[in-house]
């Protein structure tokens, strides 16, 4: 029983710790949806910079402390959320997991490059390395004390717990108690939200993220005397510390908290009873990653209906329409010329450096089908060449041939891979990724750890192949070799992405249920890609190995894996070549940087960690960087002046050989074989095919130059106004009030597909607007313009009569114009009471609601969620009744509810009217709607059809709005 | 297949085919080291060039950089006393391969193919993926024999010999024998050995364990089960089962750690806490920069630490030698002494002794001539003989143990007998 407590107690401490880091993980991760790698580097930063406050400088321990938790830490967590993070939550999960691993290097690197850089200008700091038994905040040595026979705790411990108890009553006290947490919480729950209620979501995130930081900075000065100054120590510490992020999914701190704990206690627990697994070499040592990867296994919640996809979308193929020429001939020059140069210029040291790029290009290349083709992050692929290269030294050290165990390793590293590509059939996104980190290091820990596959620190010999009369022992035979390999593969990828199995994964990766639906087996799919890329990373291994004429296990780990992830993607997923790119520059640069750039160890380190930065502004890498900014020009030339071309088709194909017909190529319709939908002659408006307008093509000049709604001739075409018809305008004097909510012109759409196409709309303070249409005519969108959630291409919104036209949400919000967003505008996480308080900080108005709505004041703890879906739309509406908005924008706020609701609710809505507020309400179903309309409009395929007050409003003219004939006066 | 793909498979098939036939016998590895006699691979008249390999920076904190300065620091004194038979000691310093074995490697290759170094001397890393290339490049090369490849290849050598003990090989039984002596014998006496749990810790379980029972000692605890790669903040799971391991249940005699000085702090204050009495060795924690925290001085205080070489706080001739020329090399300042200066000092010592014997005509033939039948005795690092030493380890050592804040010659440097592994 004394072991027992003593366990428990004593595994606190650890837990602790990881409580700190994971909480500060759910933090940054919930603020900008981003798992940061770089989280246990921000620790040690904190913790080096201790040091050499404390030690180097001899601060006082605890404001030196508390100058790093409370003002360093979260600086730099400030600064970092500007600088990157912020635009990182824009791009591809893959570019964000790739940014924050290259932090994860540069950070400690930055750190030491400050410390050796002080050194030399004479500053007293002590040496990073070679620390041991450092002080912490407490005495040191820490003083021990043994409460109860066989349970002891020291100084260190006791000043983990207490500081992790403050914390979490801090945050308890912050997150619950006050309009900040509610605030955090709130964006927590729903960003987009938080933002049409008038609250910048960016500025939260930068405080979570200041949090976030100083929590790992705390963390960090805890650990001192523990961890002393490892990066690495840190950073394993913090891959641990995901579970208990796991746990909480990522969302909820206290389950995150609580978990890192218990987290804590159960290694220790293990550590204590775990006699049974002695046999099990590197089995104690796995245990926090087999806690990962269980938890990641068991806890990880399928996220969307896709779940197991990073949400990248397939980059715009930059080069389409291209001839081979153009696609081919550069690189194909370059390989000539690399081969030439083995024999003619290089050194023998750069011959060998370049051919052990060209083999590491090949490891590279795997990370273009799995991550670049499957849009799956792996962190495995050290694994697979470690797996490939032991087997097949194993075999020639019993005297097989190169080839032969060359085929063996590699079809291992298959077998291997097929083993990690299981958790890929349930997990997705940043969770896949930690869970081929936890069964990289497992692999590391106990299947590398066995005697007879890596032959102690020995490993095995793989000597160079010689094939008839080339002796690949020349570094430069070895180099064309695998120039000519390299190019075989780059072919054969290439090939294998425009392949029916290519599309395959492209139609898994974008929508698994519709790829099921269509034959794809979304398994078998999966399955190969993970068996593919590790089978190539595999070969790529061996002869990796066999430029090195030899493989210990210790020579590719987990972390290898890691850096190799950031270093491809740097470059570009996309075509196997940049692969080929990226071996190179991580081959060649570090000696070019030594040779002609800095002495430093660091500086290159930095620079690399750096590159990453470059991702948040080229998610596609730097190889493609130049000539998809020129073709994004370009598309933007040809795009100006005129509604965006065609909608892409969808899913982009990103077949590189068979040329794809351009989007929107200058004159004349692509005739390409791909199933592009409607490819109009480029510089017209919108053309869609009307059912009912036998003459279709009326590519009608529309009225393109935005705000002129001047008298029209006659044959208005499906860009009318609503303002011209209304009745009261020609009476409005001049000192009239201006419409509370007018946009003149608008058009808008997404990525270039126009839905919107000139719409002229106004409302004032006390009426309403209801604008009707059938699905797809672009309503939701133009709430979305209204709302300053979408700018508009062309055209301007005001608002009270001033331009609003460069707003962001946030400030549309804070001039008084609110969207009810289509379903519930509420936050389904938190209470009534919560949901309350974000808008009416003021508790005399929410009781005056609860006085209004008895119903909601009887349940005001119970969370939104929980609601029926008309007392959610009540909620929603019921502050706005206390504190009447300028404008109210309600996007189909009966939709779902039962019709007595609906009564209730359009009840609610005229309330609001008579409190002077602008109703613009959207509805697909007019009947009960047209009750409380002051002014109609119909909205048909992007342009308002008719507009006029209520009174002129009949069922022919409906019935002919919702056909879409158009109705033309 | 697409034209342009097939033109590059020509092309370069074509490249291969051309350069197939003169490939073999130019460049790459199989480069020549100079021909014999005239001109070794940098060796001049006048001068040798010598690099090294160090770890200096690294992602884990350790870090063996001041072996830089023990090389600088002998070879400065060889260039004092007149160089090497008339040549002067080019010593380029050493290359970091930051613990990573791709740079290793690089640096090794650098070395040779660009700086053309007569020989890699001090060589000192957890990595030494480099060796196979040196070896087949003959290119000399002396290091902290604590890797595989320092047993073995020819042109390879441990500073103190070949420390990995291989089957068929022999064991070095400097730690048993003279943890016996400061027990006052071994027989009746317990031992409790831990270690990482990884390949290398039940290894170094096996080897122990061999060791301290052919010295006559009771195995009773001897397991690798620290958990390798996270150090554990709560040591009480394993203090617990080794303060019951010995006879009767009672504690061991003697508690050996096979272990790095992070683990070794957090286990011996653990051990201490729950009041351990016995004795606690390990053999890594030989650093009088430990001195300088209280907390390390603290949880090692009462430790006897084995080392593989004079101890600093012995008297000889040699360690007033060794101290005077690391104060020249460090700019005439007191630097605090470590192993990684000796390891440096050392490998520079043992290159410059046979290459002296080697003679005027230095190539890699003559060095390797010279050092088949090397022998000297009472240097630093004992008696040192070749070939032996790519097979075993010299075999001696000494053991201190910290008081009061202070390392003291517990059992003076000499040299065992070794006994056959298997």
């Amino acid at each position: 029983m004394g072991d027992l407590l003593g366990f428990v107690l004593s595994g606190l401490v650890s837990g602790a710790l990881y409580a700190l880091l994971a909480t500060g993980l759910v933090l940054s991760y919930s603020a900008s949806g981003l798992f940061n790698f770089a989280h246990g580097a921000t620790a040690y930063l904190c913790a080096l910079a201790f040091h050499e406050l404390h030690s180097g400088f001899g601060r006082p321990a605890v404001p030196t402390a508390l100058l790093l938790v409370c003002v360093v830490a979260p600086a730099l967590g400030w600064g970092l959320d500007r600088l990157m993070f912020r635009k990182l939550a824009r791009v591809g999960e893959t570019a964000q997991i790739v940014a924050t691993i290259g932090l994860l290097v540069a950070l400690p690197a930055a750190g030491l490059w400050v410390v050796e850089l002080l050194e030399r200008a004479g500053a007293p700091v002590q040496p990073a390395e070679n620390q041991f038994g450092l002080p912490g905040i407490g005495p040191s040595p820490a003083v021990s004390w043994q409460p109860l026979d066989g349970v002891g705790i020291d100084s260190d411990q006791l000043i983990t717990w207490l500081a992790t108890a403050l914390v979490a009553a801090g945050l308890w006290v912050l997150m619950r108690h006050t309009r900040l947490g509610l605030l955090l919480r709130a964006a927590v729950d729903n960003r987009s939200l938080t933002e049409l209620r008038g609250v910048s979501a960016d500025r939260l995130s930068s405080i979570a993220w200041m949090l976030s930081s100083g929590l790992a900075g705390l963390a960090g000065v805890l650990a001192t005397p523990l961890l002393g100054l490892s990066a690495h120590d840190y950073t394993l510490f913090l891959f641990v510390s995901a579970t208990a992020a796991v746990l909480g999914r990522f969302l909820s701190v206290p389950l995150a908290f609580a978990g890192g704990l218990g987290l804590g206690v159960l290694q220790n627990l293990v550590a204590g009873y775990a006699s049974f697994a002695e046999d099990i070499t590197g089995f104690r040592t796995a245990v926090p990653f087999l806690i990962l990867f269980g938890g990641l296994v068991v806890l990880a919640r399928r996220r969307r209906a896709a779940g197991t996809a990073a949400a990248d979308p397939p980059p715009v193929d930059y080069l389409a329409g291209k001839g081979r020429l153009r696609r081919w001939g550069a690189w194909v020059v370059a390989g000539a010329l690399l081969a030439t140069a083995f024999y003619t210029v290089t050194t023998p040291f750069w011959s060998g450096i370049l051919a052990q790029g060209l083999a590491i290009g090949l490891v590279f290349m795997s990370f273009t089908v799995v991550t670049g083709l499957g849009a799956m992050v792996s962190l495995a692929q050290a694994t697979f060449v470690t797996g490939a290269a032991l087997v097949a030294g194993l075999l020639m050290s019993h005297g097989w041939p190169f080839v032969a165990a060359a085929a063996v390793g590699t079809a291992a590293a298959a077998l291997l891979g097929a083993v990690v590509a299981l958790p890929a059939l349930r997990l997705g996104g940043r969770s896949l990724a930690l869970a081929t980190l936890a069964l990289a290091f497992l692999a590391d820990q106990v299947l590398f750890q066995m005697g007879w596959l890596r032959n102690g620190d020995t490993g095995w010999e793989i000597p160079r192949p010689v094939l008839g009369p080339l002796d690949l022992g020349d570094d430069r035979a070895l180099g064309v070799a695998l120039v000519v390999l390299s190019g075989a593969v780059v072919w054969l990828l290439t090939r294998l992405h425009g392949s029916r199995w290519g599309r395959a994964v492209l139609a898994v990766r974008s929508a698994p249920e519709a790829a099921a639906a269509s034959g794809v087996s979304v398994v078998r799919t999966k399955l190969l890609v993970f068996t593919v890329s590790a089978g190539l990373a595999g070969f790529g291994g061996v002869l990796y190995a066999s430029y090195n004429t030899r493989i210990t296990a210790t020579d590719f780990t987990a972390m290898t894996g890691l850096v190799w992830l950031a270093v491809v993607v740097a470059a570009g997923v996309r075509r196997p070549q940049f692969a080929v790119v990226a071996g190179l520059g991580f081959a060649v640069v570090p000696h070019l940087l030594a040779t002609y750039v800095t002495e430093s160890a660091h500086l290159p380190v930095i620079l690399f960690g750096l590159a990453g930065l470059a991702l948040a502004n080229d998610p596609d890498g730097y190889c493609a960087a130049l000539p998809s900014r020129r073709a994004a020009r370009a598309a933007a030339v040809r795009g100006r002046g005129d509604t965006a071309p065609m909608p892409e088709p969808e899913p982009m194909p990103m077949t590189e050989p068979e040329p794809v017909p351009e989007p929107a190529p200058g004159p004349g319709p692509g005739p390409g074989p791909g199933p592009v939908p409607v490819v109009g002659p480029a510089p017209v408006p919108v053309v869609v095919p009307v059912p009912g307008q036998a003459s279709a093509p009326t590519p009608t000049p529309g009225s393109a130059d935005g705000p002129a709604p001047g008298p029209a001739p006659e044959p208005v075409p499906a860009g009318a106004t609503a303002v011209r018809r209304e009745p009261r305008e020609p009476v409005r004097g001049p000192g009239a009030e201006p419409p509370a909510l007018a946009l003149r012109g608008v058009r808008a759409g997404y990525g270039g597909a126009a839905v919107v196409h000139g719409v002229d709309l106004e409302v004032r303070g006390g009426e309403v607007l209801v604008l009707l249409g059938p699905n797809g005519a672009g309503k939701s969108t133009l709430c979305r313009v209204a709302a300053g959630l979408l700018p508009p291409s062309a055209g301007h919104v005001r608002v009270a009569g001033l331009d609003a036209n460069g707003d962001d949400t946030v400030r549309r919000a804070r001039r008084g114009v609110r969207l009810a967003p289509e379903g519930r505008g509420i936050f389904a996480g938190l209470s009534i009471e919560e949901n309350l308080t974000l808008q009416l900080p003021a508790s005399e108005d929410r009781d005056a609601v609860y006085a209004r709505f008895p119903a909601l004041a009887r349940r005001r703890s119970v969370a939104a969620g929980s609601l029926s879906g008309g007392e959610q739309q009540i909620l929603a509406l019921a502050p706005l009744l206390q504190r009447p908005p300028t404008v109210l924008v309600a996007d189909e706020p009966s939709l779902g509810l039962a019709p007595r609701v609906v009564d209730e609710v359009f009840r609610l809505l005229t309330e609001l009217r008579a409190s002077g507020t602008a109703l613009l309400l959207v509805e697909e179903k007019a009947a009960e709607v047209l009750g409380v309309a002051d002014t109609v409009a119909y909205l048909s395929q992007g342009g308002i059809a008719w507009s006029g007050p209520r009174s002129e409003v009949d069922t022919d003219r409906l019935a002919e709005a919702y056909l879409g004939t158009g109705v033309r006066r | 297949m697409l034209r342009p793909i097939r033109t590059l498979a020509a092309a370069s098939a074509a490249l291969l085919l051309a350069t197939a036939c003169n490939s073999a016998s130019t460049g790459g590895t199989s480069e020549k080291p100079g021909s014999p006699g005239t001109s070794a691979r940098g060796v001049t008249a006048d001068a040798i060039k010598v690099g090294g390999i160090v770890s200096m920076t690294t992602a884990s904190g350790y870090s063996k950089k001041d072996t830089d300065l023990g090389a600088k620091a002998r070879y400065d004194r060889a260039n004092a006393e007149g160089g090497v038979n008339g040549r002067r000691i080019d010593y380029l310093g050493a290359e970091d391969d930051g613990q990573d074995p791709a740079r290793n490697l690089a640096a090794a290759r650098k070395l040779v193919q660009q700086d053309k170094v007569f020989a890699v001397s001090p060589m000192s890393s957890v990595t030494f993926a480099g060796a196979d290339f040196l070896n087949g490049q003959k290119v000399p090369t002396v290091g902290w024999g604590t890797l595989p490849s320092f047993c073995g290849p020819r042109y390879i050598y441990g500073f103190n010999g070949c420390l990995v003990p291989t089957p068929g090989g022999t064991l070095n039984q400097t730690w048993p024998e003279g943890l016996a002596t400061v027990l006052g014998g071994s027989s009746g006496k317990s031992v409790a050995l831990i270690a990482g749990d990884n390949d290398a810790g039940k290894f170094g379980i096996r080897t122990f364990t061999q060791g301290f029972k052919a010295a006559g000692f009771t195995l009773a605890y001897a397991k690798a089960s620290v958990p390798a790669t996270s150090l554990p903040s709560d040591w009480s799971a394993y203090t617990k089962e080794i303060l019951r391991s010995g006879p009767g249940g009672s504690a061991p005699d003697v508690v050996v750690s096979v272990m790095q000085t992070p683990y070794n702090i957090g286990l011996f204050t653990a051990l201490k806490r729950s009041g351990y009495k016995g004795v606690l060795t390990d053999p890594t924690d030989y650093d009088p920069g430990l001195l300088a925290k209280d907390a390390t001085r603290q949880a090692l205080d009462g430790v006897h630490v084995l080392l593989q070489f004079q101890p600093f706080e012995a008297d000889s001739p040699a360690m007033t030698r060794f101290k005077a020329d690391i104060r020249k090399a460090a700019g005439g300042k007191d630097v605090p002494l470590n192993m990684h200066m000796m390891t440096g000092y050392m490998s520079a010592d043992l290159f410059l002794s046979i290459a002296a014997k080697a003679g005027k005509e230095l190539t890699v033939e003559s060095f390797q001539k010279a050092a088949n039948g090397f022998s000297d005795t009472g240097t630093l690092v004992g008696d040192r003989a070749e070939p032996k030493g790519q097979k075993e380890s010299f075999g001696c050592g000494a053991l201190v143990r910290l008081k009061n804040g202070r390392y003291e010659v517990a059992v003076p440097f000499r040299c065992y007998p070794a006994i056959p592994f298997g």
